[in-house]
């Protein structure tokens, strides 16, 4: 096969003389949006809208079972000016930081042995198979099978007494601000054991290796590679939990005998007398709380760089 | 001729980075070419360009006079072999072979029988007989390879690239597959373009070989052209086989900061003086002597250290240590000498013909 | 690390805390067997009895409790969490498509999605009532719940789309082009059935979640109630162990459907799964 070669090194074109390459058909660059127009409209009409919404009518006058949409800032000083409501806040963020701390404390060991330790896929598995089957029983039904076990008569006080650990039933357990946290921590704490032992399962066990034969003992190689290393899990966990805490009402309702009153609550009672201008209220102070607390979280972590 | 690719001042930029800087150059049809360059030359990037993976941010490419950029790459009728061979994992071997013809866009193969046909036939030219059935899981390596191969080819494709098709393959695997691909490209008579980091590889599969440096075409000749003649200091050290010293011309002799050597007349090529003056030669070209031993007029000569020698069955590397420190590399056929023992340390002196180096001053 | 003591008090500890999770469980199942009808959702056991499981399937005498309201409760639920898991794994897949490439305002989208399972149904579903108010919506469990439903799962659908594709490698469908198969095919031939499983995975995360739904649905879903609406209507009155039995049996129930889907997994594995062969050329 005889061919005559064009030697490569010819004298090379200079910038000007080179044509242009002729651009992607433009149909290309378009694909992205149209595929991401379906998300958006949806989220833009059902969640931002409502939320829009919410905002605009806490403006709005309140008569006794109707509202006017007649712009007054009472309702927000009704709000501010109540010791009840602003109580009430108070509650709230109190409970978020207790159950968000206990959430932490109780599920970070769990999420350590799962995802650290557990090396095995099946197993690791299973165990979050079974973490996430009492979610298979309604969100309900689990909140109010704390009663039983809080009560004076519940099973924990039987336990407890059938040990002679206690002579006489503890009556704090339940209708109280402690059931409330400890229902909530139960249900919520797998929240964050999972994206914890996510972050886990994805450190190098080489790294762990290295530092152990560089000589780091264990607290060490948990504070310097472990504990860092987990965070972006930590704050997804938070997050979630964060969220529903916020946002509840039910088991406050269930445990507390109506004695402890998180936001939530509030605009359960005044939707259910027609207060929807005073429940907007309540509604924008708590957009107002989560959005604080998760920008702060995810000033924490990048959340699209961590996928 | 009408299956030429014509590549015009194709350049593409990531950020800061030039991977392609106005390439051009002319790859004929029915031939096998082999794109050489180490890593970062920018091989795969332009491998990419030209299917239409990606695409250039100026320049033009032309298949068989036909402009291809800003055609989509689904309609180019260029096949591509990956290095990973990237074949469709849930798909059995002759489903992975036959995909291109059933789905593609322009002239689909209806007939389930005429798909058959080719899918067989093709099956039969890579030498998969009775795979057919199998997961891709299910086969070995070489097999994988010949699937990627055979998929791309049953779409009769205008011209085939190949990004590092036998990286992925042991070294026995990769000489014999060598020759196979030849052979079936030869069969076919649709031009290869095949990207390899190896030397040894480029030469010994093109008919014509493209260098490529950092974005831009060094050389492009035939593998023999290439070996004997590199146009640059930097084609030559691609080829593995080469001593380079850097210096500069003075007069009659080349002088590098070891030693002078003298120039013979048929030597100089000025192509690659402008980037780097230096003196080229062959490994396999140089005599070992004693270090007193007489050096003739028309040679050029170099006292060195002995190091160490690599025995690699049909050759011996032999390592020196120049006055400077630099290490300079002898390789001897075993057919052509008898191997010499050398005592480490011991100053030898090392021999050439002066007309038989390749010098860019 | 002295993993020697770490690791089985670290045993230990998840053991109790797999405890932890599944006591009020065990104290549902227990008291689910309370005699009936006099028997309340509390220790002591009264005497040990299926009364209340019976109730549930209409097989006891009527008394003065009410059976629970589940029959069409339950349709609802399913038909309502079918509809959601369909549209926002739709939604998931196509997003997380899109931002396999950049464009403008990515990061402001990728908010805006990710917004929705930030926000409390509390919120969103008061919101949702009061557009519905002013727009003279009427709310159903069809279309004003359904879009919340949506809104909430959609995220998840698509942030576990975006992970898959994360890990998917491109150069298979670069290979599906080369052979001349235009995108939309390569889509539909290859990527989508090598995402398959992440699909299968989204939509198993959006059934769950809108399954039992509640926030959202209790301001957004007009007079017909969804299974977690009727539950929760049943405590304003009065509790009874027939909650209990129910809780019970729908636990039973996924534990069931997990076991059948483990056994076909695990059978088409071995199917899949026959000898390596031999390095031949």
């Amino acid at each position: 096969m005889e061919h005559t070669i064009t030697a490569g090194t010819a004298p090379s074109l200079t910038a000007e003389t080179a044509p242009p390459a002729r651009p992607r058909v433009s149909r290309r660059s378009l694909v992205p949006y149209v595929l991401i127009a379906p998300g958006v409209i949806w989220m833009l009409v059902f969640l931002v809208l409502p939320i829009l919404m919410m905002v605009y009518v806490s403006f709005w006058t309140q008569t006794t079972f109707a509202i006017k949409p007649i712009l007054t800032t009472r309702s927000w000083v009704n709000f501010f000016s109540s010791t009840t409501y602003v109580a009430s806040l108070w509650t709230t963020l109190r409970i978020w930081l207790i159950v968000l701390a206990a959430t932490l404390v109780v599920g970070y060991p769990t999420a350590l042995f799962v995802g650290l330790f557990v090396r095995n896929k099946t197993l690791s598995t299973v165990l979050l198979v079974l973490c996430v089957i009492p979610f298979w029983t309604s969100f309900l039904i689990r909140v109010v099978a704390w009663r039983p076990m809080l009560g004076e008569q519940g099973a924990i006080n039987i336990i407890l007494r059938s040990l002679h650990l206690i002579q006489h039933p503890i009556s704090a357990l339940l209708y109280t601000e402690l059931s409330v946290v400890i229902g909530m921590t139960q249900i919520y704490c797998v929240f964050m054991v999972g994206p914890i032992a996510f972050m886990l399962s994805r450190i190098d066990p080489n790294i762990i290796e290295a530092a152990r034969d560089l000589g780091a003992g264990f607290w060490r190689i948990f504070a310097r590679i472990i504990l860092p290393l987990s965070m972006p899990g930590v704050v997804v966990g938070a997050i979630f939990v964060s969220v529903m805490v916020l946002g509840e009402f039910a088991t406050s309702a269930a445990l507390s005998g109506r004695k402890v009153n998180m936001l939530g609550n509030i605009i359960l009672t005044q939707v259910g007398s027609l207060k929807w201008a005073f429940a907007a209220v309540v509604g924008v102070v708590l957009t107002i709380v989560m959005g604080i607390v998760v920008s702060l979280f995810l000033r924490i972590v990048d959340l699209r760089r961590e996928l | 001729m009408a299956d030429d690719l014509v590549l015009d001042g194709v350049t593409k930029r990531y950020g800061a980075l030039t991977p392609l800087d106005r390439i051009s150059v002319t790859i004929p049809g029915n031939t096998y070419v082999s794109l050489l360059g180490p890593s970062g030359s920018g091989k795969t990037v332009l491998l990419r360009v030209i299917a239409g993976f990606e695409a250039p941010d100026a320049g033009s490419v032309r298949l068989g006079g036909r402009r291809l950029d800003g055609m989509a790459a689904h309609l180019r009728g260029i096949g591509f072999v990956f290095q990973n061979y990237a074949l469709f994992p849930h798909l059995s071997v002759r489903d992975n072979i036959g995909f291109g013809l059933a789905s593609r866009a322009v002239e689909p193969v209806r007939d389930p029988a005429a798909l058959r046909r080719r899918v067989d036939a093709m099956i039969a030219l890579v030498g998969l007989e009775g795979l057919g059935e199998r997961g891709v899981h299910q086969i070995s390596g070489g097999q994988r390879q010949r699937v990627a191969l055979a998929r791309t080819l049953v779409t009769e494709p205008r011209l085939v690239l190949l990004d590092e098709p036998l990286g992925a393959l042991d070294a026995n695997l990769r000489t014999r597959m060598r020759g196979e691909l030849r052979r079936i490209r030869e069969q076919l008579g649709v031009t290869f373009l095949h990207v390899t980091g190896s030397d040894t590889e480029a030469l010994a599969i093109g008919d014509q070989v493209i260098v490529l440096d950092r974005g831009t075409i060094a050389q492009h000749d035939l593998p023999d052209t290439v070996y004997n003649r590199p146009n640059s200091a930097q084609v030559a050290r691609f080829l593995n086989c080469y001593n380079i010293f850097p210096g500069r011309r003075d007069g009659a002799r080349f002088v590098s900061e070891i030693a002078a050597f003298p120039l013979a007349e048929s030597v100089a090529r000025g192509d690659g003086a402008g980037r780097e003056p230096a003196y080229c030669i062959r490994q396999d070209l140089i005599e070992i002597r004693a270090a007193d031993a007489p050096v003739a007029s028309g040679e050029a000569a170099l006292p060195a250290e002995f190091i160490a020698s690599e025995y690699s069955g049909a050759s011996i590397a032999y390592f020196f240590r120049t006055a400077r420190g630099e290490t300079v590399e002898v390789e001897a056929h075993l057919s052509h000498r008898r191997p010499v023992e050398l005592e480490p340390q011991r100053r030898y002196t090392l021999a050439w013909d002066a007309g038989r180096a390749v010098v860019f001053a | 690390m002295r993993s020697t003591v770490i690791k089985p008090a670290l045993a230990v500890y998840t053991g109790l805390f797999i405890l932890f999770l599944y006591g009020p469980f065990f104290v549902l199942g227990i008291l689910s067997f309370q005699a009936g009808p006099e028997g309340g959702p509390q220790f002591p056991i009264i005497r040990w009895s299926t009364y209340w499981y019976r109730q549930i399937f209409g097989l006891t005498p009527p008394s003065r409790i009410a059976p629970l309201p589940i029959g069409d409760a339950l349709v609802r639920s399913l038909t309502l969490a079918f509809m959601t898991t369909v549209v926002s794994t739709v939604l998931g897949v196509l997003s997380a498509q899109a931002f396999r490439s950049r464009f403008r305002f990515s990061g402001a989208v990728f908010y805006l999605i990710v917004l929705g399972m930030m926000v409390p149904g509390v919120l969103v579903g008061l919101g949702m009532a009061l557009v519905a108010n002013w727009f003279g919506i009427d709310r159903h469990w069809w279309s004003t719940a359904f879009v919340l439903h949506v809104v909430y799962t959609f995220p998840f659908a698509f942030l576990v789309m975006l992970a898959i594709f994360n890990r998917f490698d491109a150069s298979v469908e670069e290979a599906a082009w080369s052979l001349g198969v235009s995108p939309v095919r390569t889509f539909r031939r290859i990527t989508f059935p090598l995402i398959f499983p992440g699909v299968l995975s989204a939509m198993l995360f959006a059934f769950t979640l809108s399954y039992d739904e509640f926030a959202r649905t209790l301001f957004a879903s007009g007079p017909d109630l969804t299974l977690p609406l009727a539950i929760y209507g049943t405590f304003a009155v009065e509790i009874h162990p027939d909650i209990f039995a129910f809780g019970v049996l729908t636990t039973l129930f996924s534990l069931a459907l997990l076991a059948i889907y483990a056994i076909l997994m695990g059978a088409s594995v071995r199917r899949a799964r026959r000898v390596a062969i031999q390095e031949e050329v």
